[in-house]
């Protein structure tokens, strides 16, 4: 079991949960069993560019991206980029 | 009945809820607040949004209970073997028998017969054989305008910038480009092309249907044969030839309502877009109660010093007698009149910036 942790505009576009208990292998498998999978990925399942996503405070980037895998008791946590003024 | 208007911001989408004199204005929302809301319609009650955003892409939101929750379409997309994604929601429009259409970037149409539950990709004009002569204006490659006939549900028209106007007699099953005599004046080798054409909306008149208005980036323009030609209106009282939006008089098929922007005479083989503020350092509304044939500034209650932007879909009317004209800036105020042009009324200011007006009965 993992934990997923949404953000608060995810949240609500999720019918107000900000979190998950799932059972994945992945994290693209976790984040695509999200009732939001259409806001984090495009319609050819690709992650948006500016969605980041960090297992356990990792970026997933630095480690398989959507295909890392996952360990029991791990916690996603997914952030919007920020940039801007 | 008392009017509300949805105005579409960047940062949400507000309701404004007049009296029956139009001339009080009472302010609700942001609802979607966080999401850019390009466009939003009333249609059987429920609200719909094309709502965007920065990182989690474009929407469909729809609320059944005047804003106060939201349900947002999934599944909304391309097919997943197609070349194309889905980059921005642009414009819900109604349409014949329960139907309801929405155009996006890049250059796509959906349709929806489920309330928006669903939405099936056009591909006849997704796939169009021209789309590879079709180039992104600075907005993208948008279909921002979708117009039905209302004494023929299967001819309806789309605008795509930048590809032209396109015309369907079947529904939306074939397209046929319809842009004979609207200038491309940023092309100089060839200024009047098939397609290409920046067009920046346009709108049937529901009563005299064969006529449509045109505020295009080369000029502002109307047909009389369901698009087969268009005749540019120019140096003829407007100021400018570039401008935005558009709006009309729903019973009288003569008189229409432009913000030009810049000080581009088409006719003089200059092109706008370079400033993209208010023409003259003021903010103009133009009229024309002649079919194009004549404008006048119609601005009483308007600043008379402003330099400000008015989007495509920044602009509208409603069918009461007079006939009400709104619109909103990107500085984010909001002005009505009440009486078909002749004075002006700020309904709201110090709004987020105003990226779409549409009138609807609450």
């Amino acid at each position: 079991m993992v934990t997923v942790l949404l953000p608060g505009l995810l949240a609500d576009q999720a019918g107000g949960r900000k979190e998950f208990q799932l059972e994945a292998p992945t994290v693209g498998a976790a984040l695509l069993a999200l009732p939001v999978r259409d806001l984090l990925f495009n319609e050819r399942n690709e992650l948006r560019p500016l969605v980041n996503v960090y297992v356990d405070g990792e970026d997933i980037r630095g480690r398989n991206d959507v295909d890392t895998e996952l360990s029991d008791g791990q916690t996603i946590r997914v952030v919007a980029a920020v940039a801007g003024g | 009945m008392a009017p509300a208007i949805l105005v579409g911001t960047r940062k949400g989408l507000f309701v404004l809820k007049g009296d029956e004199t139009r001339r009080t204005w009472k302010l609700e929302g942001p609802h979607l607040s966080g999401w850019d809301v390009f466009h939003a319609v009333k249609h059987d009650g429920s609200l719909y949004a094309a709502a965007n955003h920065g990182v989690y892409g474009a929407t469909v939101q729809r609320s059944d209970d005047g804003g106060k929750t939201w349900e947002r379409s999934e599944g909304l997309g391309l097919p997943e073997d197609h070349e194309l994604t889905l980059e921005k929601t642009w414009h819900v429009e109604p349409g014949p028998s329960g139907t309801l259409w929405l155009g996006g970037a890049p250059g796509v149409l959906f349709r929806s017969a489920d309330r928006g539950e669903s939405w099936e990709p056009v591909m006849s004009l997704i796939d169009h054989p021209t789309r590879e002569r079709w180039n992104p204006g600075a907005g993208g490659m948008c279909t921002h305008s979708i117009q039905f006939d209302p004494k023929n549900d299967q001819t309806m028209y789309v605008g795509i910038s930048a590809a032209g106007v396109f015309r369907s007699e079947d529904g939306g099953g074939s397209w046929t480009p319809a842009n004979k005599g609207t200038a491309a004046d940023f092309m100089p080798d060839d200024p009047f092309p098939e397609l290409g054409q920046c067009v920046h909306k346009v709108l049937v008149h529901p009563a005299k249907t064969e006529r449509l208005w045109q505020q295009n980036h080369c000029g502002v323009y109307r047909t009389d044969d369901k698009g087969e030609t268009w005749e540019r209106l120019e140096d003829n009282g407007l100021p400018s030839s570039f401008g935005f939006p558009i709006a009309i008089h729903h019973r009288d098929p003569d008189m229409a309502f432009v913000i030009p922007e810049d000080s581009a005479r088409g006719s003089a083989g200059e092109v706008g877009g370079g400033d993209r503020v208010t023409s003259d350092g003021r903010l103009g509304v133009y009229r024309t109660q002649d079919g194009g044939k004549s404008w006048e500034l119609a601005s009483n209650g308007l600043p008379e010093q402003a330099w400000v932007e008015v989007l495509r879909e920044g602009m509208s009317s409603d069918r009461l007698d007079p006939v009400g004209i709104y619109f909103g800036t990107k500085s984010g105020s909001v002005f009505v009149s009440p009486n078909e042009g002749d004075e002006w009324i700020e309904a709201a200011q110090q709004l987020p910036a105003v990226l779409s007006v549409e009138v609807a009965e609450w």
